[in-house]
């Protein structure tokens, strides 16, 4: 079996001591773009432990291949486009390509109905609810601890203390519903924002949260 | 035992109901409550053991007062070094309580399910109540002893952290329990909240009910204040019920009376807090 490499922890050693009240806690994203050929479960299980032991909120990876999004996301974790540094045209520019190499036999069959998730009860702290092909409801809240992730839009007919990301797979157009905002993170289609960067006054109102040229919009109801 | 006797013994079966005391973080007030809990109950006739999930601390048995008759323990019983008769303390108080003392140098490891189900098993023939007290955090020893749980009592104090382990621990009692496995009915989990000190929730160092209430969404079982009485008498080896009365005890006395479906009135400290709680958090829930 690979094993991870000494250097890797303690190079994130060093950049933990040297900020180390900024990571701990902050939400963290794998990056896989120098090491595409990374693809070992157990090395990567023991990265992902590792890193968590430290503190820090291991949620996402990026700039995956196939398989290693396979692998991230059997452990979990969420492929996300961030930022400028991966333009969300990258992605889409690997569309057609992708239906190229393979004439998806979806095209002829009915278009499916998203497949939609509704939970009738709260979610609580270190669970974790996919809805992986549609939208998301919870009639109740989400704890703070707590994660909630859809393919389509998130609504929580409660409060929000914990994390919800809306278009997991890349929809811009999804979008955040809650009863009442108290977010440690929203995210839609891997854009993010943590609780210190939502303007208080959105917290404890009621909410939907979009995106607009890359930007997360959060709009009161009033 | 003559043959009437012993049909008129089997007519009326024991309830058999496994009642774990949990809450995720340690100091919370599990043992304090597994103890006052099951002496309540015993007091009201129930026949009723506590056992001691938490295997290398022994802290039960101590609050009970029983540490010095300890010969065989828990562990013990699973293994099969001793049976079950054994093991068992008969409380020398109260001719309906007994307590189940666990082991203070085996590992924590000894504890299996297969071994945990056996006792419990074995002791649902015998007992009305049967009161786990369990270990602090989410790892095995908690979750052996929730795993056969009827109810949980989750004692929660109202502080942040607290609040947010016993959310964990819900959500554990929901899926990661016998009866969410099998898709029997829920574990019915109630909150107790503990130490409550309205000087400090006042001062804005501590959360109000409400505020616990609306996290946790389950009904509230009780509020036990902060209170002298709970050392001095786990200084003296009692159950805070069986010791002289005080604002503690007859909060414990109160929860319990829920606990067994009465309809009583929430008393915060020594004032009554007419139906806010009923009205808000209904415990028909
Ligand atoms: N209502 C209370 N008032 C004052 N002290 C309390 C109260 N409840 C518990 N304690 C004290 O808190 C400490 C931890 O209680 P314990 O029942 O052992 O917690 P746990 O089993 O959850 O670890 C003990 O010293 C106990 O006497
Ligand atoms: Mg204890």
């Amino acid at each position: 079996m690979a094993q991870p490499d000494a250097s890797f922890f303690a190079a994130l050693d060093e950049k933990l001591s040297s900020a180390p009240n900024l990571l701990i806690g902050a939400p963290i994203v794998l990056d896989f773009e120098r090491v595409p050929e990374l693809a070992d479960r157990d090395l990567l299980r023991e990265v992902i432990g590792a890193i968590r032991a430290k503190g820090l909120l291991l949620f996402g990876v990026q700039n995956v291949t196939a398989q290693q999004r396979e692998l991230a996301e059997a452990f979990g974790l969420i492929p996300l486009q961030i930022g400028r540094d991966a333009p969300l045209d990258k992605q889409r520019a690997s569309a057609p390509q992708q239906s190229a190499d393979a004439p998806s036999p979806e095209i002829k069959d009915p278009p499916r109905a998203p497949a939609n998730r509704i939970i009738n009860r709260p979610v609580r702290s270190g669970q974790m609810i996919v809805a992986e092909n549609g939208d998301l409801t919870i009639v109740g809240s989400v704890a703070s601890g707590a994660e909630v992730v859809a393919a389509g839009n998130i609504h929580i007919y409660g409060t929000l203390r914990g994390r919800a990301m809306a278009g997991a797979r890349g929809d811009t157009s999804a979008r955040i519903f809650c009863h009442r905002l108290e977010a440690e993170l929203l995210a839609i289609a891997g854009l993010f924002q943590t609780s210190e960067k939502i303007g208080a006054e959105f917290r404890s109102h009621s909410v939907q949260i979009h995106l607009e040229d890359e930007k997360l919009c959060i709009e009161r109801f009033e | 035992m003559t043959k009437t006797e012993d049909k008129a013994l089997k007519d009326k079966a024991p309830l058999g109901k496994v009642i774990v005391i949990t809450s995720g973080k340690g100091g919370v007030g599990k043992t304090t409550s597994a103890a006052a809990i099951s002496a309540a109950l015993a007091k009201r006739g129930h026949k009723t053991v506590v056992i001691d999930f938490d295997v290398g601390l022994r802290n039960l048995d101590m609050i009970m007062g029983c540490e010095r008759r300890v010969v065989f323990d828990f562990i013990n019983v699973i293994q099969g070094e001793a049976r079950l008769k054994q093991a068992l303390i008969k409380d020398k108080r109260l001719d309906t309580l007994s307590i189940l003392p666990t082991s203070q140098t085996r590992d924590k490891d000894a504890l299996t399910q297969d071994g945990v189900e056996k006792v419990l098993n074995e002791l649902k023939e015998e007992f009305d109540y049967i009161v786990c007290d369990s270990p602090a955090g989410i790892e095995r020893g908690a979750q052996l002893a929730m795993y056969f749980a009827d109810e949980a009592v989750v004692v929660t104090n109202p502080e942040v952290s607290s609040v947010r382990d016993s959310d964990r621990v819900l959500g554990l009692l929901s899926s990661k329990t016998k009866r969410a496995e099998t898709g029997g009915d829920e574990v019915k989990a109630q909150v107790l909240l503990t130490r409550h000190d309205q000087r400090r929730i006042d001062a804005g160092e501590m959360m109000t009910i409400e505020d616990v209430l609306e996290i946790l969404a389950v009904p509230l079982l009780g509020v036990i204040p902060e209170s002298p009485a709970v050392l001095r008498a786990s200084n003296v080896g009692t159950p805070v019920v069986l010791d002289e009365p005080s604002a503690a005890s007859r909060a414990y006395e109160d929860a319990v009376a829920r606990l067994l479906g009465e309809e009583v009135e929430m008393r915060i400290g020594n004032e009554k807090r007419p139906g806010l709680f009923g009205r808000i958090f209904g415990r028909s829930a």
